[in-house]
């Protein structure tokens, strides 16, 4: 293929502004959205020779994931239960973002206690590979998940080596960490994407993160390391066939959304939600107990990075309690759908929401 | 052809599978455009032949309860019109290590409708599981359509003209679907707000889902009302197995009666008052 089809097509892919919105009915709209799924062989060896990213570690800045693949990392997530699973990604680049077309999952345990768990797995991802060149998925891999099922979206210290082994020979390549338990209880996908910082390098200007809260167990292995690695926008695209099918699919499975329950399916995880709380109460009450001047002091005006940790833990408090009565909420719904048909009187209205419960 | 099966059993297809034949449809359809139409505009797209893709079907078989969770691409062999052996067995054995409960359920292909030559396929799968399914997804986007284009095919031995053949049946089937793949595919099919966001707009998220539900639900309820009253009036002849089926349904409400709950509800809701209270209090 020559260049001017390859810059042809670049261009075009660079012209995708918006993937979000509908595909309207006219071709050209429709050719636009699904051009991300041509595999253009050319313009990735390119790419690939040129190296822009080596002289700037922060390259890469966004994330494209295909419908496809965050559905199958979710699910082979959750289907590991509370074991740690791990896999690989495909995709492609694109100027500063990585897209990841399609993921798949390695027969790997125990990702948390050794670096390179990828060893034990090279001949699967060989041959995998190869039945899927000839299925005709071109693309390469372009990075690895794996899932911190309860734990949060971050980078653990052995992740961390892992990924800046990675980062040196087989760039270009993104870690993702999904975490199944808390999308199930917080009833939306819980997904991080980092690339981990050359060692030796500072960062110039950190921007604050989101606050997540992290078990007691784990936040020193959190600490230690965040400032090793920078995470990325991730956005979502699919194709227009699949935009379709999934309008017509939601005809079919409102039934499961209503249904659902997520008290039921996270009472284990909520009550280790819990006594972790406590644990870190007690902390916070020693940490007091032990300064002089306890609590007559009005804590001094204090920037947003140093929470103490009071704040902290009601930020985690109200965390699990919104999610509990989320849950709560839909069970009073179904209870007021189902169970007044005594009443002649109910009108068929929405939800009637009992008390303003949740903080604006 | 395609009358409806028999044979009892029941199929749930998970939304996974849906959406790889879609990409795998796309994928193939978008590098042959491409390659085609080297120096011919866009607008080839809608012209182009829509290409076949071929795929097997995984899942687990319980009883009478066929479940389909994942599915694999496979290469068409073109010479021997039928499915690569060595291909298969080579991805079932990689797809083994990792999902080690599935079996292999069936195939799937793209197409508007079961053809004649799919029979061949079909047979050739019959030496691993003795009655294979057929998932057929129609890849034409009609906007005016209502129903998910995806059909199950099943085989069935019926005597035509005095000769017993092996034709393809279709069956019913629902969508099955766990948590988190619900959660996902909501998330990707309306994009919601996917980090942080204040408690408001998570409540919002939450909230909307619910409420389409229920919008859906009233909808459902509205259309039986009226085929109810219509049939009442007598303008459509009375159909009694309808009839037993919503009685029994509404037979069924009140769900469940349990003073305990309003007790239960009324403690946590309490509790998330005084927890907020105090969040605000320290802020």
């Amino acid at each position: 293929m020559d260049s001017s089809i390859a810059q042809k097509t670049w261009e075009l892919e660079n012209n995708i502004v918006s993937m979000e919105t509908p595909p309207t009915n006219s071709t050209a709209d429709t050719s636009a959205s699904d051009a991300i799924f041509f595999y253009d062989e050319g313009a990735q060896t390119k790419f690939q020779q040129e190296k822009p990213w080596v002289n700037d570690p922060h390259y890469f800045k966004r994330v494209k994931i295909s419908a496809l693949a965050l559905l199958k990392m979710v699910v082979h997530a959750r289907s590991g239960g509370t074991i740690e699973v791990m896999g690989l990604m495909q995709g492609k680049t694109d100027g500063d973002a990585i897209i990841v077309m399609d993921a798949f999952a390695l027969p790997v345990e125990g990702t948390e206690t050794r670096v390179n768990a990828q060893a034990d797995a090279y001949e699967y991802m060989v041959d995998y590979s190869q039945t899927n060149k000839q299925a005709g998925r071109l693309e390469n891999a372009v990075g690895w998940y794996h899932s911190h099922p309860g734990y949060g979206c971050w980078l653990s210290g052995i992740d961390v080596s892992t990924q800046m082994l990675n980062q040196q020979f087989q760039e270009p390549f993104l870690a993702v960490v999904i975490d199944p338990t808390r999308t199930v209880s917080a009833g939306k996908v819980e997904i991080g994407a980092f690339r981990t910082y050359p060692e030796g390098y500072k960062p110039p200007d950190e921007p604050i993160s989101e606050y997540q809260t992290i078990p007691l167990n784990k936040i020193e292995d959190f600490g230690v390391h965040c400032k090793q690695y920078y995470s990325l926008d991730i956005t979502y695209f699919k194709s227009s066939l699949d935009c379709h099918l999934l309008d017509l699919l939601w005809n079919k499975y409102w039934v499961n959304t209503l249904s659902s329950s997520p008290l039921l399916g996270n009472g284990d995880y909520v009550a280790g939600q819990i006594s972790d709380l406590a644990e870190k109460l007690e902390q916070a009450e020693n940490q007091l107990s032990h300064s002089r001047y306890g609590p007559l002091i009005a804590p001094p005006p204090r920037r947003k990075e140093e929470d103490s940790q009071l704040a902290k833990i009601t930020r985690d408090s109200a965390k699990i309690t919104v999610e509990q009565v989320h849950g709560l909420m839909s069970q009073v719904i179904k209870d007021i759908l189902f169970n007044s048909v005594r009443q002649s009187t109910k009108t068929h209205a929405g939800p009637s929401d009992p008390e303003p419960m949740i903080e604006s | 052809m395609a009358s409806s099966s028999s044979s009892g059993l029941t199929f749930k297809l998970h939304p996974l599978v849906i959406v790889n034949i879609s990409d795998h449809y796309t994928r193939v359809k978008s590098q042959m455009n491409h390659s085609s139409s080297a120096t011919t505009t866009n607008d080839d797209n809608n012209n182009g032949a829509q290409p076949r893709v071929y795929g097997c079907v995984i899942g687990i078989q319980r009883g009478r309860t066929v479940e389909i969770f994942n599915s694999f691409e496979l290469l068409y062999d073109p010479s021997t019109h039928s499915l690569d052996r060595a291909f298969l067995e080579k991805k079932q054995e990689l797809y083994k290590k990792v999902f080690p409960h599935f079996y292999i359920l069936g195939w799937y292909s793209t197409g508007s409708d079961a053809q004649e030559s799919d029979m061949h396929i079909h047979k050739a799968l019959m030496d691993i599981n003795e009655s294979p399914v057929y998932v057929l997804l129609n890849p034409s986007i009609n906007p005016a359509q209502k129903d998910l284009p995806v059909t199950i095919f099943e085989s069935e031995l019926h005597v035509i003209e005095g000769i017993p053949q092996l034709i393809f049946v279709r069956s019913s089937y629902t969508i099955e679907t766990v948590e988190a793949e619900r959660i996902s595919v909501d998330h990707v099919a309306h994009l919601k707000p996917s980090d942080g966001g204040s408690a408001a707009t998570q409540l919002a998220a939450h909230l909307t889902g619910i409420h389409s539900a229920i919008k859906m639900l009233n909808s459902r309820i509205r259309v039986l009302h009226h085929y109810l009253v219509a049939m009442q009036k007598g303008e459509i002849p009375c159909e009694n197995s309808l009839l037993r089926q919503v009685s029994s349904l509404l037979r069924r409400l009140p769900a469940i009666e349990s003073e305990k709950f309003q007790d239960d509800f009324l403690m946590v809701s309490l509790f998330s008052s005084f927890l907020n209270i105090f969040t605000i209090f320290y802020h």
